[in-house]
């Protein structure tokens, strides 16, 4: 049975990570001579919480609080410094559609590499790529290389690839914006439909009508720490007073 | 069940043996690659053949002048020292930038990031492998002999494979966390290039009684089992096949330290 556990994990980007530990400082490196401190960044601060089979649980906070850093340490990306992160069943990352394209290659072929990428069995995408191609409606432009598509038209092939995927666990970052307004509404409903397929759902966004909806349970989080874990109406009651309480300020 | 904290060599393996299972992913990323660097260009794949063609009519035909080489004798030296030396040149290059190069990926997609590795291996080889037709025209050419001693050239084949994908794991893992190692590994070969009968007969330092500079060196060794087999359809001495697998053992050594101590930070330094 799928499921997630993350115990007092800790993640840290040292800024100045290759300007001081570059090999001529790791060369020279002299007793007598202080090394400046690195500045460190803790996105993820002692940050636990379990999820279980059937959950769906939200993620709130403003920007910089952590919540990709997080979702990236479920994703198995960022190895936490400190903590453990422990994952059961197959996790599908649905962060942003921006990258990965093969600019020469023809919409068909980006659909073959995504579908690859997000974990798909080739036989399962010829099993669905008519069906991905149709939800694209980029009909015949299909056939021409990705490179002569607007950014519109990117995102529509990556949007109709990403979400044919069958997760088990799936990780969305803010991602319903895509398209234009018919496409919008469609992409809503198969974005509803691929939530409903998935066994786990972590959300994280920053809309606070379509949490609701989607998550019975919310964690918000704020300078890398989870500042509330609970029933999602009451976690978004406290944010929205805290946000109003700081731009009383 | 995944556990991202464990770092033990026993997780690290599991990881590369995740990742070679994907092997249709890597596969195809890595033929992609080639594709993309050809494409839109009017001669295509062409350019892999022509490189190596203009390279060996140049260096043939000033040596043969300059050396006073028979150039019967020495054009096939010249194409399989060429061949193997791009290739061992790009395991260093192209392979340091392997994780670099993929960013975009590892950092949307939580895949074990070895298949970017693997999937540098493949584009390299297959360059490798499409420029090996050069040379094939070139024995036919000249009419080398070959025989079931050809058929050395198997083994000495899969050990240069080896040898690559062990320099592509050090230096994909080594050179996000020191820029400059890319830059310093490219140097570090060109001098190399110079010291190793590449482009030169060995016999050249044999006559001057200074064959000891390229008997110790093992680079020397890894063209031998594979010019051998190629240019006189026999196997290479033992020593040379000593060599080669004292430079894998090393070059092992290196690849499972470097990728252990950085795999699961390297996404920190992309």
């Amino acid at each position: 049975m799928p499921s997630i556990q993350v115990e007092r994990v800790v993640v840290e980007f040292t800024v100045d990570a290759v300007s001081l530990n570059s090999l001529r400082s790791f060369l020279y490196r002299r007793k007598a001579q202080k090394q400046p401190t690195a500045r460190i960044v803790r996105a993820l601060n002692d940050v636990s919480f379990s999820v279980g089979s059937g959950e769906r649980l939200g993620v709130i906070g403003p920007n910089g609080a952590g919540k990709t850093t997080l979702l990236k340490a479920l994703a198995g990306i960022y190895t936490p410094q400190q903590g453990i992160v422990t994952v059961n069943g197959h996790v599908c990352p649905l962060f942003e559609f921006a990258t990965g394209f093969e600019m020469n290659g023809s919409g068909w072929d980006n659909i073959r590499t995504r579908s690859l990428l997000l974990g798909m069995a080739p036989r399962e995408i010829e099993a669905k790529i008519d069906e991905i191609g149709e939800f694209s409606q980029l009909g015949q432009f299909l056939d021409i290389p990705v490179r002569c598509y607007s950014s519109g038209m990117l995102l529509r092939l990556a949007f109709a690839t990403s979400t044919a995927v069958d997760p088990q666990i799936l990780l969305l970052d803010e991602v319903m914006a895509a398209g234009d307004e018919a496409f919008i509404e469609r992409a809503r409903r198969r974005m509803n439909g691929m939530m409903e397929r998935a066994d786990i759902v972590i959300f994280a966004s920053h809309s606070l009508t379509l949490l609701p909806t989607f998550c019975s349970r919310t964690i918000w989080i704020d300078r890398g720490r989870i500042l509330m874990d609970g029933p999602t109406e009451d976690v978004i009651g406290h944010y929205r007073q805290a946000v109003a309480a700081s731009l009383a300020r | 069940m995944t556990q991202t904290q464990r770092n033990s060599l026993m997780a690290m393996l599991a990881d590369v043996a995740e990742a070679a299972r994907l092997w249709h992913v890597w596969l195809r990323l890595g033929t992609w690659d080639v594709r993309r660097r050809y494409t839109r260009t009017s001669l295509g794949i062409a350019w892999i053949f022509l490189h190596l063609t203009i390279q060996l009519a140049a260096v043939g035909f000033i040596y043969t002048i300059l050396l006073g080489q028979e150039i019967q004798a020495f054009i096939p030296v010249l194409a399989t020292g060429l061949i193997i030396w791009g290739y061992l040149t790009s395991s260093i290059v192209e392979g340091g930038n392997a994780l670099i190069t993929s960013e975009g990926y590892i950092k949307q997609i939580g895949l074990p990031i070895h298949i970017y590795v693997f999937r540098a291996f493949v584009s390299i080889t297959i360059v490798m492998l499409m420029s090996s037709l050069v040379y094939v025209a070139v024995a036919l050419l000249l009419r080398i002999p070959f025989g079931w001693g050809t058929l050395w050239v198997l083994p000495g084949l899969i050990l240069l494979g080896v040898v690559s994908i062990l320099l592509i794991f050090t230096f994909a893992h080594l050179t996000p966390r020191f820029r400059d190692i890319g830059q310093l590994a490219s140097s570090a070969m060109q001098v190399l290039f110079y010291l190793t009968p590449v482009i030169w007969p060995a016999d050249i330092l044999e006559k001057r009684g200074l064959s000891i500079v390229y008997e110790v060196n093992p680079l020397f060794h890894l063209l031998e089992i594979l010019r051998r087999p190629l240019l006189h359809a026999q196997s290479a001495d033992v020593v040379d096949y000593a060599f080669v697998l004292g430079l894998v053992a090393l070059l092992a050594a290196s690849a499972i330290t470097v990728t252990w101590r950085f795999h699961r930070k390297v996404i920190y330094f992309l």
